[in-house]
């Protein structure tokens, strides 16, 4: 078929190929079944940016899409591209100004049967304890620069090191929560003036802080193995680097417009500006990224433990009787130097995920060893009206996708037309009727993040299972929400 | 004319198209839709002055710059442009200046924000000059 003038083949049921014309330098591959794409794909310009990433210097393989795919900026969303070290580039393009924007789910003991009488308690001061909405600042006072700093270089373990955290919460996380290349030297005095009063605050938007009950278990084994039982209480924490991110993303934009320059990249999207990961730009780039990172990181980890404390406080319970432990968190807007095989050899490559999860298989050391038996925890928010989805990482997902998944749902309305959509009608009262309890700064949050504003992200998460990229372990819905 | 803007319908952003008969007109309509959609509505308190000095390689760059200015003076100084006067751009083949005079106020407390501006993105900006009017759209990641 052909979409906007850009040739499909169908190479499975739910994967197809954009053939290599023109200046591409590989095949275009997205994970999406015949129905996402009559329904979301054709007025879209995510198939342009697909073949747009295949421009890259050295780039590896394909340019790949995941079902969530929509248009971004430069990469489209739920596009992933490895790069090769020796020629290839990185983009900022490739990672999103919401640099390592991602998703931690925590489990607890709770029984949603025992507790539903006290969630409305619960989240109304869950949203006293977390900092949410736009300009809101941090529960944690405003840092120094050097304390920033920290922050930027030591990710998660700045929070274990302040009370904030536990060892297990660093074991759990993606990376373990710090990137150690970090360098603090290459992030800007206006992302670190953005950054510091921005310690442990949710963000608005999209952004969410959720209690969910799970809902369905699909494996049991891998459920086990992960904690999770049915009717449990689980929280989930979707947010990312904030404004420290969004200015690292804009200065290197720029430096990366300049050197595109430079070194005589042609580029088809301004949004792909790029340098040789291994020149200066692209170094620093890759550095002040890993900072950012780190900062989200460590944002997740101090607003877990927040509400660690509001349960502790609202169930009358210790740590230990509420057994409140860290799942896992993921990123799903980065760029990493992972090994992956390209042809017959492994190579260490750039890997851009930009709104795509990490999605390693069962026997990887990159992931917790309590997890190597089964695979890596692979985090898929939906919407606040719902269901979200925990799945694990297989082998098919390194021998095609460069060890990577979908990252969530994708709009279906803009905002503008969600409020529209939202007049004279009761979305408190809609949500309550299911059983949710929501909390958030304005009504029009409400109203823009409402579910018709959303794709079901079963069709996403569906697709990546048919194709065996990502398992299905259980399906969570929320049963309180606090929003910005 | 001497400028406009109009938001246009976008799924997951804010997007705009700005129209001016100058390129100054172009760049004060970007202000008054970056105004409009951070706070929700045109407020007269200009009570304080800054004045604006920037650079950049091309014109899309330097409204990208520009517009992101207002959001950093926004966002860390809790300073908010209500006005821009005096604004004089120039472009030729060795980049762009401008230099601008912005009025506007110092917010206390946390600030009161409809919409958090991400950054002003790249995405599909060209301004393009046709029978005395510039015109370009813009998106906002929100």
């Amino acid at each position: 078929m052909h979409i906007g003038g850009i040739e499909l083949v169908k190479v499975r049921e739910n994967l197809w190929e954009i053939p290599a014309t023109g200046q591409m330098r590989v095949t275009g591959r997205i994970y999406i079944s015949q129905d996402m794409i009559e329904k979301g794909l054709k007025d879209d310009e995510a198939l342009k940016q697909v073949v747009n990433v295949a421009h890259l210097p050295g780039i590896e393989k394909y340019s790949l899409a995941m079902p969530d795919i929509h248009w971004g900026y430069g990469f489209p969303i739920g596009g992933v591209a490895a790069t090769n070290l020796n020629d290839g580039v990185i983009s900022p393009g490739g990672v999103g100004y919401d640099i390592n924007c991602g998703v931690r789910i925590a489990t607890t003991n709770l029984e949603h049967e025992r507790v539903k009488n006290r969630i409305d308690g619960l989240i109304s001061k869950l949203f006293n304890a977390v900092p949410t909405g736009v300009g809101a600042s941090g529960a944690i006072i405003k840092l120094s620069t050097a304390d920033l700093k920290k922050v930027l270089t030591k990710g998660s373990i700045w929070a274990l090191e302040n009370d904030l955290g536990s060892a297990s919460d660093i074991d759990f996380t993606e990376e373990s929560g710090t990137l150690k290349n970090a360098d603090t030297e290459v992030v800007s005095k206006r992302a670190f003036e953005r950054g510091a009063d921005q310690v442990g605050t949710l963000g608005s938007g999209n952004h969410f802080l959720e209690v969910d009950v799970v809902e369905e278990i699909y494996d049991a084994k891998v459920a086990d193995v992960f904690g999770l039982f049915l009717g449990q209480i689980v929280i989930q924490i979707h947010t990312g680097s904030r404004g420290l991110g969004y200015q690292v993303c804009d200065d290197y934009l720029k430096v990366l417009l300049q050197a595109s320059n430079k070194y005589g990249f042609k580029l088809p999207d301004k949004q792909l500006a790029c340098a040789p990961i291994n020149s200066q730009e692209g170094q620093d780039y890759l550095a002040a990224m890993q900072a950012a990172a780190n900062f989200a990181w460590n944002n997740r980890q101090v607003i877990m433990h927040l509400a660690k404390k509001v349960f502790q406080d609202t169930f009358s319970m210790s740590e230990s009787e509420l057994g409140f432990h860290l799942l896992y968190d993921v990123c799903h807007n980065i760029a990493k130097i992972e090994k992956h095989k390209i042809g017959k050899e492994e190579k260490e490559v750039c890997v851009h995920r930009k709104g795509a999860t990490r999605a390693f298989p069962p026997g990887s050391k990159m992931i917790p060893a309590k997890y190597q038996g089964v695979g890596q925890p692979i985090l898929i928010p939906g919407d606040m009206g719902r269901y979200s989805y925990i799945l694990v990482g297989t082998d098919k997902a390194m021998e095609e996708t460069f060890g990577s998944s979908c990252h969530g749902a994708g709009r279906n309305l803009s905002r503008t037309k969600a409020m529209k959509s939202a007049k004279g009608r009761d979305l408190v009262g809609e949500l309550k009727q299911k059983g949710i309890v929501i909390q958030a700064k304005g009504y029009k949050t409400i109203a823009e993040e409402m579910s018709d504003a959303y794709k079901d992200v079963s069709d996403v998460v569906d697709v990546m299972h048919k194709e065996g990229i990502t398992r299905k372990v259980a399906k969570i819905r929320p049963v309180g929400v606090i929003k910005g | 004319m001497s400028k406009s803007y109009k938001f246009i319908d976008h799924t997951a952003d804010i997007a705009v198209e700005l129209t001016g008969s100058s390129l100054d007109e172009l760049f004060i309509a970007g202000a008054e839709a970056w105004l409009v959609t951070v706070v929700g509505e045109i407020v007269n308190e200009q009570d304080d002055l800054i004045d604006l000095e920037l650079s950049s390689a091309s014109k899309e760059e330097l409204l990208v710059t520009f517009l992101n200015e207002l959001n950093y003076l926004l966002t860390t100084k809790k300073w908010l442009c209500l006005a821009v006067h005096s604004i004089k751009i120039f472009d030729d083949i060795d980049g762009c200046e401008l230099s601008a005079e912005l009025k506007g106020t110092k917010l206390k407390g946390d600030l009161p924000l409809k919409q958090e501006i991400k950054s002003v993105t790249y995405h599909q900006l060209e301004i393009i000059a046709k029978e005395g009017n510039y015109s370009t759209l813009v998106v906002f990641d929100i």
